[in-house]
């Protein structure tokens, strides 16, 4: 029997362009759900990290906890009147404007800053926090700043500021990217690359528990704030999470939640919150 | 929705950047897997006492573990012990480790159904073990596990697309992090997706164009 193998091309790329189309027009008609659909869901899913202590990690008991978590428990209190209401998924860096456009979440609060480039595909909230560029060394390193990082290798985390930053500013900085931000740093430790960079206080928290790592530069970058995302183009949710945002702070929440979550992991490297929170306009 | 087409052509260099690394990632892999398989035959056969074992066991142990694990173990759990391999040497050692195990396999399946009569045979004629092996053992052998060899070097080239975990920049690596910097989602994946039936087509076809060849002394029924 004669079999004809190799006619197979055409096929394949039919049923490619009929995938693409698919999943295009897919995408345009999903719209994400409405402030009443999340009451009648009762049930507010928010996307956060679940290994960037001390913002979203987990705890020995296996719970989610951090100064993200803390906010979504207070908005989850606010719109359902109930903490537990929250339902948390874990993600990573490099899928949180992918698990918002698919509709997998509702909100992300997930370390998430406000760069141009996401603005175009996400709509951010009123920010929290500031946040700036660090990298960070092994103590014995013979490297003391920027500059001398050229020719070696930094490590990165993949779809974070720090990536871009330096694709853009230091394209002759080589880098090594990883998913997950525990795998960077076990590659740090591993020595896979002379540095690690990711923002500034992730990295002072993770020195404190590291005191064999120094910071080389603490504040690289644009000064860039944090700020909760929803889907573009969903402006009751966004418009709701603003109005919170704003109450929140009015309230010092943003104070009592970086007392309890944050100061703890900080030590000595940040001396004034007002650093980091962004404050209440009189 | 609209394609931006100037990201392809951006970005068409790194695409090809990848392509090449994964296509020699694929072919180490694949070349290292064949000689695993080779041996690993060739050892099963020897008259030692637990090589059979141990063969055996390599093999269960390799087919019955993610890919990902031994990647993880070489990358992150070796360093521990003092090795510290690179992410590429990390990769093409996982996927030969892979690979291999399945080679010996389908390698198996073509000696073990090689006739008794060839075998003895070639006996009675007189040829030594590995004159026999040479050309009565191995040509047949070869013929028959060659549509299993072939899917598995498919298999290893697809295979490639999971070292991004440990920081390679392959195709899916690539893709993954220009999505994750640009936004660009459905132009990344439309590369990805033509590269890799850039890559794996003509091996498809190269492979099964070689099977025929080797069908030439076969008797059809």
């Amino acid at each position: 029997m004669k079999i004809h193998r190799h006619n197979l091309l055409l096929p394949t790329l039919a049923f490619f362009t009929a995938f693409a189309l698919l999943s295009i027009l897919g995408c345009t008609k999903k719209s994400a759900d409405s402030l009443s659909t999340i009451r009648t869901r009762g049930e507010l899913t928010i996307g956060i990290f679940g290994d960037k202590p001390p913002f979203g990690y987990i705890d020995q008991a296996g719970r989610n906890v951090g100064f993200d978590v803390a906010l979504a428990h207070e908005l989850g209190r606010a719109l359902l009147g109930d903490e537990k209401k929250v339902k948390f998924v874990t993600l990573e860096a490099a899928n949180r404007v992918a698990f918002l456009q698919s509709n997998k979440v509702d909100l992300i609060l997930a370390n998430f800053t406000n760069t141009p480039e996401r603005a175009q595909v996400v709509d951010f909230a009123e920010p929290y926090m500031r946040a700036a560029l660090g990298v960070i060394v092994p103590e014995n390193s013979p490297l003391k700043t920027l500059a001398d990082l050229k020719g070696y290798t930094l490590i990165v985390d993949k779809g974070t500021t720090a990536e871009s930053y330096f694709v853009k500013n230091h394209p002759d900085i080589e880098l090594l990217r990883f998913d997950q931000n525990t795998e960077a740093f076990q590659a740090l430790k591993d020595g896979r690359g002379a540095a690690l960079s990711h923002d500034n206080m992730l990295l002072f928290a993770w020195n404190n528990e590291n005191p064999d790592f120094r910071l080389i530069e603490s504040n690289l970058g644009n000064a860039d704030v944090i700020a909760p995302a929803v889907k573009k183009g969903n402006t009751e949710l966004l418009n709701w999470t603003n109005e919170q945002i704003v109450r929140l702070r009015k309230e010092g929440f943003f104070r009592r939640a970086y007392d309890s979550e944050l100061r703890p992991h900080f030590g000595s490297s940040i001396k004034d919150p007002g650093t980091v929170l962004v404050e209440p306009t009189p | 929705m609209v394609f931006d087409l100037s990201f392809f052509t951006r970005h068409l260099p790194d695409f090809g950047r990848a392509l090449l690394l994964t296509l020699g990632l694929g072919v180490a892999a694949i070349g290292g897997s064949l000689l695993v398989g080779l041996l690993g035959n060739a050892f099963r056969n020897l008259p030692i006492p637990g090589v059979r074992v141990a063969v055996r066991s390599y093999v269960e142990l390799a087919r019955n573990t993610p890919l990902l694990v031994q990647l993880f173990f070489l990358y992150f759990g070796l360093p521990s012990l003092g090795i510290h391999w690179s992410g590429l040497t990390c990769a093409v050692l996982g996927l030969t480790f892979l690979g291999g195990s399945y080679m010996i396999e389908s390698i198996r399946s073509g000696i073990e159904a090689v006739k008794k009569e060839q075998i003895e045979a070639g006996l009675s004629l007189g040829l030594s073990r590995l004159q026999l092996i040479r050309h009565v053992i191995l040509p047949q052998a070869l013929a028959t596990a060659l549509p299993g060899v072939a899917a598995n070097c498919i298999f290893l080239l697809k295979e490639t697309s999971i070292v991004g975990i440990i920081a390679v920049p392959d195709l899916m690596h690539l893709t993954l992090g220009l999505i994750g910097l640009y936004y660009k989602t459905y132009e990344s994946l439309l590369l990805l997706t033509l590269a890799y039936l850039l890559m794996i087509l003509p091996a498809s076809w190269a492979l099964s164009r070689l099977e025929r060849r080797l069908r030439y002394g076969r008797q059809t029924a």
